[in-house]
C-alpha cells in the first residue's frame, strides 16, 4: 500500500511540477536573451520586464526616463513569435481638462392640472395628485438631460516612435533632455485578432501561439561631449 | 502496474527536457514544451507600471555631489519590532533603499549590516528564497569593491522584484516598492539644499511623474486592504505634487536624430518646483515616511 502512495505522490509531483515551472516560463528572459549594449557604461535599468505574449496581443510598459541620462530599449522574443515585434513608444501625459457630463434620467411626464389651474388642490379625479403644484402626471416618462461641467484628468498619449517605420528595429538608444513617462506599446502580430485582443483573455491558447518577450532597458548619465575645463 | 511504470518513466525522460527548456531554446526543445503548454490560459493585454529602482536615483544624487547622511537611514534596530506584514513588507522596502543607499555611496560597513537586516526582514514576508547562499556569499567578497557590492544589491533587489512578480504576489511588490521609493525621495528631499542643488531640486520635482506611475501600479491592487492604505497616503503626495505647474517649452516634445546620429527626446513640458512647493513635499514625504518607521516605545 506504501508503494503504491509513494508513487501516486511521485506522478502527482511531476504532474504539478511543470505547471508551477510554466508560471515561470519568461522569467529573467530579458536579462538573458537580450543583448546588452556593448558600452559598458549602460548600466541594467529596473524597469526591464519579461512577459509571456500571445499572437495578437498588445500589452504596454510604463516607464519614466529621466533628463541628463540615456536610455537603451531592446527587445528579444521567442522565436514564434516572428521577427516583425511592433514595438512604439508613445509620451504618456496626465491632463486636466474640462468635460461636459450628460447625466441621462428618466422622469415622469407631467401635465397642467385643468381643474384647480395649476395653483391648488382638488378632489376630482382628474387633479387628485395635484397637490398645490399645478401639474399632474400623466403616467408616462420621458427622459432628461442634464449637463454638468466637471474638470478631470485624462491620460494623453503622443507617438513618438514606430519601429515599422525604422525596419522593425528591436533596439534604440536615445538621450533624455526632459523628464518623461513614456509607454512602450508591443504588439505581437498573427493571432488572427489584429491589434485588440481583449477578447482573447481566457482563451485556451496553443503553445505554438504563445513566446516571451523580453524588453531590456539599460541606463547611463548622458556623456559629457567636447572639450571642457580652461585649458592653458 | 509495468504500465504504470513506464508512464512514470516516459514522464521522468520528459521532466528535465521541460525543466532545461528556456524561451528562445532549439526546435526539438520546443516541441517538448508544445505537448505541455498547450491549453495553457492566454494572457489579455496586459498593461505594467515600473518604478525606477532606488539605485538609480542614489547613483544620480552621488554624481550631483550631495553627500551621504546616516542619519536618515532607518536604524537596523528598528527591524524587530515590525510584527505586521503590512509594516514588515513597507520596512522591507525601506531598508532595500536604505541598503542602495550606503553601496553607492560605498559606506561598506553600514551595507553589510543593512543587508543582513533585510536578509532577515525577509524571512518572515516570505523572500527568503532571494537570498540564496552564494549572494550572501559574494556580498561578503566584494566589500571592498563599490562597483561589484551595487551589482550585487541590485541583484537581490531584481531578485525580490522577480520573484514577487512571478509569483503574483504584485500587491506586496507594489508595496514594498512605494516604500522604497519613498526612502529615495524621503534622503533627497533630506539632503539636498534648494538653492545649491539644482539638478537634485529637479529630480525631486520630476518624482511627480514617477508618483503617477506608481499610484497606477498600486491602483491595479486596491482590492488589497493594505494596498489601499498605502495608496491613500500616496494620494495625499500626489495632492501636493498636483501643485507643480508644468512647463511648455517652446517646442513641443520631440524624438528625432540630431547632427551627432544620436536620438533626442527633448522639448515639450517641464515640471517646476518653488522653494515652498520642494519644502511642502519633503514635510509631507517625511510625514509618510515616519509613520512607516516609526516602532512602539
Amino acid at each position: 500500500m506504501k508503494k503504491y502512495i509513494n508513487k501516486i505522490v511521485l506522478l502527482a509531483a511531476i504532474v504539478m511540477i511543470p505547471a508551477i515551472s510554466f508560471s515561470q516560463y519568461c522569467n529573467h528572459f530579458h536579462k538573458s536573451y537580450c543583448m546588452p549594449s556593448e558600452n559598458e557604461m549602460f548600466k541594467l535599468n529596473g524597469q526591464s520586464k519579461s512577459a509571456l505574449f500571445s499572437k495578437g496581443q498588445t500589452s504596454e510598459l510604463n516607464i519614466i526616463v529621466y533628463k541628463g541620462q540615456d536610455y537603451r530599449v531592446s527587445l528579444c522574443m521567442d522565436e514564434n513569435l516572428g521577427s516583425q515585434v511592433k514595438f512604439k513608444i508613445y509620451e504618456t501625459k496626465k491632463v486636466k481638462v474640462e468635460k461636459v457630463i450628460e447625466t441621462k434620467t428618466m422622469e415622469d411626464e407631467m401635465k397642467t392640472c385643468g381643474d384647480c389651474s395649476g395653483s391648488g388642490e382638488t378632489d376630482g379625479e382628474e387633479c387628485y395628485t395635484c397637490e398645490g403644484i399645478g401639474e399632474v402626471a400623466t403616467g408616462n416618462e420621458k427622459e432628461v438631460i442634464s449637463k454638468e461641467t466637471k474638470v478631470v484628468v485624462e491620460r494623453q498619449k503622443q507617438l513618438l516612435y514606430d519601429n515599422s517605420q525604422d525596419g522593425f528595429s528591436n533596439e534604440i538608444e536615445f538621450t533624455v533632455e526632459s523628464t518623461r513617462r513614456l509607454t512602450l506599446e508591443i504588439s505581437v502580430p498573427g493571432g488572427g485578432g489584429g491589434s485588440s485582443t481583449s477578447g482573447k483573455k481566457g482563451k485556451l491558447m496553443k503553445s505554438s501561439d504563445m513566446g516571451c518577450v523580453g524588453v531590456l532597458v539599460e541606463h547611463m548619465t548622458t556623456p559629457i561631449s567636447g572639450f571642457y575645463g580652461t585649458g592653458f | 502496474m509495468k504500465k504504470q511504470i513506464k508512464i512514470v518513466a516516459s514522464l521522468l525522460v520528459v521532466l528535465p527536457l521541460v525543466f532545461l527548456t528556456s524561451c528562445g531554446g532549439d526546435d526539438q526543445i520546443e516541441e517538448a514544451i508544445e505537448d505541455v503548454v498547450e491549453d495553457t490560459e492566454a494572457e489579455g493585454n496586459e498593461t505594467y507600471y515600473q518604478i525606477p529602482s532606488p539605485d538609480e536615483m542614489f547613483g544620480f544624487i552621488k554624481e550631483s555631489g550631495l553627500e551621504f547622511n546616516g542619519e536618515l537611514l532607518n536604524p537596523i534596530q528598528n527591524a524587530d519590532n515590525y510584527t505586521d506584514p503590512k509594516m514588515q513588507a513597507l520596512n522591507f522596502g525601506i531598508y532595500s533603499a536604505d541598503l542602495a543607499y550606503t553601496a553607492a555611496f560605498e559606506e561598506f560597513n553600514e551595507t553589510t549590516k543593512y543587508f543582513g537586516t533585510i536578509q532577515k526582514l525577509a524571512e518572515p514576508i516570505g523572500l527568503t528564497s532571494a537570498f540564496d547562499k552564494s549572494l550572501i556569499e559574494r556580498v561578503q567578497g566584494n566589500l571592498d569593491n563599490s562597483d561589484s557590492l551595487v551589482a550585487i544589491t541590485n541583484t537581490s533587489y531584481f531578485a525580490v522584484v522577480d520573484y514577487l512578480d512571478q509569483n503574483d504576489q504584485g500587491d506586496k511588490l507594489g508595496i514594498i516598492a512605494a516604500a522604497g521609493w519613498l526612502e529615495t525621495v524621503y534622503v533627497v528631499a533630506n539632503t539636498t539644499d534648494y538653492a545649491k542643488d539644482k539638478a537634485a531640486v529637479d529630480r525631486l520635482a520630476d518624482q511627480k511623474l514617477t508618483l503617477d506611475n506608481l499610484i497606477d501600479y498600486l491602483d491595479k491592487y486596491k482590492s488589497n486592504e493594505d494596498v489601499s492604505e498605502v495608496l491613500g497616503w500616496f494620494a495625499e503626495l500626489e495632492a501636493v505634487y498636483a501643485a507643480l505647474p508644468e512647463e511648455e517649452a517652446e517646442t513641443g516634445i520631440s524624438f528625432k536624430k540630431k547632427d551627432n546620429g544620436k536620438m533626442v527626446l527633448g522639448g515639450g513640458s517641464s515640471v517646476t518646483i518653488s522653494e515652498a512647493q520642494f519644502n511642502a513635499i519633503r514635510d509631507k514625504v517625511n510625514e509618510i515616511r515616519n509613520s512607516i518607521v516609526k516602532t512602539e516605545a
